[in-house]
């Protein structure tokens, strides 16, 4: 017990608390993974192979990154597929496919998003819906509009391609590095500094911390749990638009993995799931090894039952290892 | 609150009850304005009333949501959410699609193994969630892509065989015969609510510290409480084979969804230690009866899921206002 404290307090002084370890964790769990893919896959940890497995993670972190918000102030937005989806329907459906609508659709896009997050997050916030009953019900709504009005999948506009400059700033690249993969950066560096240096920020970790006494301290808890929606609806709007441009077209049902992967990738990531403590870098770490331990298994060409399997018990044992609560006394 | 309790004037035991059970209530004017709902459009298609034969289709294909929600609103009573009850499901489903044959003793005793298996995979999450004090939509977020998995191992494609004497058995396709075990179950549940595991679990739903401080065994209780939702889900998936009379390792899926759905309608608390299976259960039938009534108006089934996913914020938001209206005439 004394040596493990010793050990704590000399971790403590190199400055890794126990959420950067956290974080650190995740980055490790990471770099494992692509050793393990050149170990049993010659050439996994190839550049080309690195960055392909680094786009398809943007994908999920950017979804994350909606998820890290609200998962921050305890709560959870489980209508992340359907709105994705909307959003990829919306844009081909808006934009037809030709660069001079694109900009219209991108804004109708978002907007769409944004409008979603802000209905969530009104309900949860002013009218006291259980966060997982509204955005669960809120799937439902988005999954039967989008169905609906497109008639499942099968109006004329449907089959568009996304406009060029969409699909162009998805496909193209800088020095060999996808241009998605800036994106994500520019996201991560924003979304961190966010979060630790701006007074909204600590007002949201405030919040997670303790929702009472961060409204005594005249935190404006309503306004802050409206616009956390509000960007969540936005992140998983911009990952729909990304997909669709990295695709081409929109399926139906193309939103659905990123449910759980983007809940997934926030509790590899060290994100306290009742709120409050955690860091996006931790949750763009846990995208990057949940792809690329899904990039493993195909590699070593196991079945989909067993991907299943696996990535279920990787998520447990991760929980079984950082994810416990404190014992209360 | 004694103070309270002088100060103002006395109520009726009905307004009592009323105050306190707002979410049952609740259901059962949603139910019976769904059924006369669901009459009147009935009669605008076809000039007549459901007779047996909808009673019965509605009835039995209720039957394993009505299972896998009393499962789930167990362990929402003591503040839990279990999102493996739909694997679960699913794996028991397609084992009784492998398994069963058409004797007796094959029937019977594979059903047991096949209850105790859900057991199982309910005691996995409850030694999870409460021995490793981890969280219980993560635990069972997990877990459901385990069960999926395996149910997809047992039988990779739709297919198998259930005994029509199965089907027969628990679920009549002639008569409402399955409306004996809803009555069953809501007199279970009335005798589980008075046991002592059931009064152990709505004390660790409430308070969890007062509820050890009482003398509550809270780890066994919660393990418990999961065990019971793996065991009801396993009846769910062994119905819903018997209705259609094979496995598909996939059908369970959509009943994680709905069991909650089932369990909010019914008017249970997410907050855990509020609310009562017998509302869940009249939950469960709404849930069908809504479904019903659209395709009865002649909606796309397209937009289906708007449907579903307006009725229950409507519910919710309708209990929580009326909630508040209450509180703040007191």
């Amino acid at each position: 017990m004394a040596a493990r404290g010793q050990r704590l307090a000399f971790l403590e002084r190199i400055a890794l608390t126990r959420d950067r370890r956290r974080v650190a964790y995740a980055f490790l769990a990471a770099v494992l993974l692509f050793v393990i893919g050149e170990l049993v896959h010659p050439g996994f940890a190839r550049f080309q192979s690195v960055t392909a497995v680094l786009t398809i993670a943007s994908f999920v972190g950017l979804v994350a990154a909606g998820q890290t918000f609200v998962v921050l102030i305890g709560g959870i937005d489980l209508s992340v597929p359907w709105v994705l989806n909307g959003a990829a329907i919306l844009l081909v459906t808006t934009s037809l496919g030709q660069d001079d609508r694109a900009l219209y659709s991108l804004a109708v896009t978002l907007g769409m998003g944004a409008a979603v997050g802000v209905v969530n997050g009104v309900a949860i916030a002013f009218v006291g819906v259980p966060a997982v009953v509204m955005t669960l019900a809120m799937n439902g709504i988005m999954e039967g509009l989008t169905l609906g009005l497109s008639g499942g999948l099968t109006c004329g506009a449907c089959a568009s391609y996304a406009p060029p400059l969409v699909a162009n700033a998805v496909h193209g690249s800088l020095l060999g590095i996808p241009a998605a993969l800036y994106l994500w950066l520019v996201v991560i560096a924003v979304v961190s500094v966010v979060l630790s240096f701006t007074t909204f920020g600590r007002k949201t970790y405030a919040i997670g911390n303790n929702m009472r006494v961060s409204y005594l301290a005249g935190v404006n808890v309503r306004l802050v749990t409206v616009l956390l929606y509000m960007l969540s609806g936005i992140f998983a709007a911009l990952a729909g638009i990304l997909l669709v441009g990295f695709g081409g077209q929109a399926s139906l049902g193309m939103g659905d993995p990123y449910l759980f992967q983007s809940i997934a990738a926030v509790v590899i990531g060290g994100v306290y799931m009742l709120g409050g403590r955690g860091h996006y870098l931790g949750t763009a770490a846990g995208a990057v090894t949940l792809v690329a331990l899904v990039s493993v298994l195909l590699a070593m060409n196991m079945p989909d039952y067993g991907r299943n399997i696996i990535y279920g018990i990787v998520i447990l044992l991760l929980l079984l290892l950082y994810g416990r609560e404190e014992v209360e006394s | 609150m004694s103070t309270e309790a002088i100060a103002e004037p006395r109520r009726g035991r009905a307004i009592h009850f009323f105050r306190q059970n707002i979410g049952l209530v609740l259901v059962f004017v949603m139910l019976a304005a769904a059924v006369v709902l669901y009459c009147v459009v009935y009669w605008m298609q076809l000039q007549t009333l459901p007779g047996n034969f909808e009673i019965t289709s509605t009835v039995n294909n209720t039957m394993p949501l009505v299972l896998v929600a009393m499962g789930q609103a167990i362990v929402v009573l003591a503040r839990g959410l279990d999102l493996s009850v739909g694997g679960v499901m699913d794996l028991t489903n397609a084992l009784a699609a492998v398994l069963l044959h058409d004797n007796l003793a094959s029937m019977v005793g594979w059903s047991l193994v096949i209850l105790l298996i859900g057991a199982g995979l309910g005691l996995i999450n409850g030694l999870l969630v409460a021995v490793g004090r981890l969280q219980p939509i993560l635990v069972t977020l997990a877990t459901l892509a385990v069960y999926q998995g395996l149910a997809i191992r047992v039988l990779p494609q739709p297919g198998g065989a259930v005994p029509p004497s199965y089907t027969a058995a628990l679920v009549d396709p002639n008569q409402p015969f399955a409306l004996v075990y809803v009555v069953l179950l809501g007199l279970l549940w009335s005798a589980f609510r008075r046991s002592n595991l059931g009064v152990s679990i709505v004390a660790v739903g409430n308070d969890e510290q007062s509820a050890r401080a009482n003398g509550v065994a809270v780890i066994p209780t919660r393990i418990l409480a999961f065990t019971l939702s793996g065991m009801l889900a396993a009846a769910a998936g062994l119905f819903l084979a018997a209705t259609a009379t094979a496995g598909d390792a996939t059908t369970g899926n959509g009943y994680t969804l709905t069991s909650i759905v089932a369990v909010v309608l019914g008017g249970m608390s997410l907050f855990g230690g509020r609310g009562s299976a017998v509302g869940v259960i009249a939950g469960a039938f709404l849930t069908t009866m809504i479904v019903n009534v659209l395709f009865f108006s002649q909606i796309d089934p397209l937009y289906q899921s708007f449907y579903e996913g307006l009725f229950l914020v409507i519910a919710v938001v309708l209990s929580t206002m009326i909630g508040l209206l209450l509180r703040r005439r007191h």
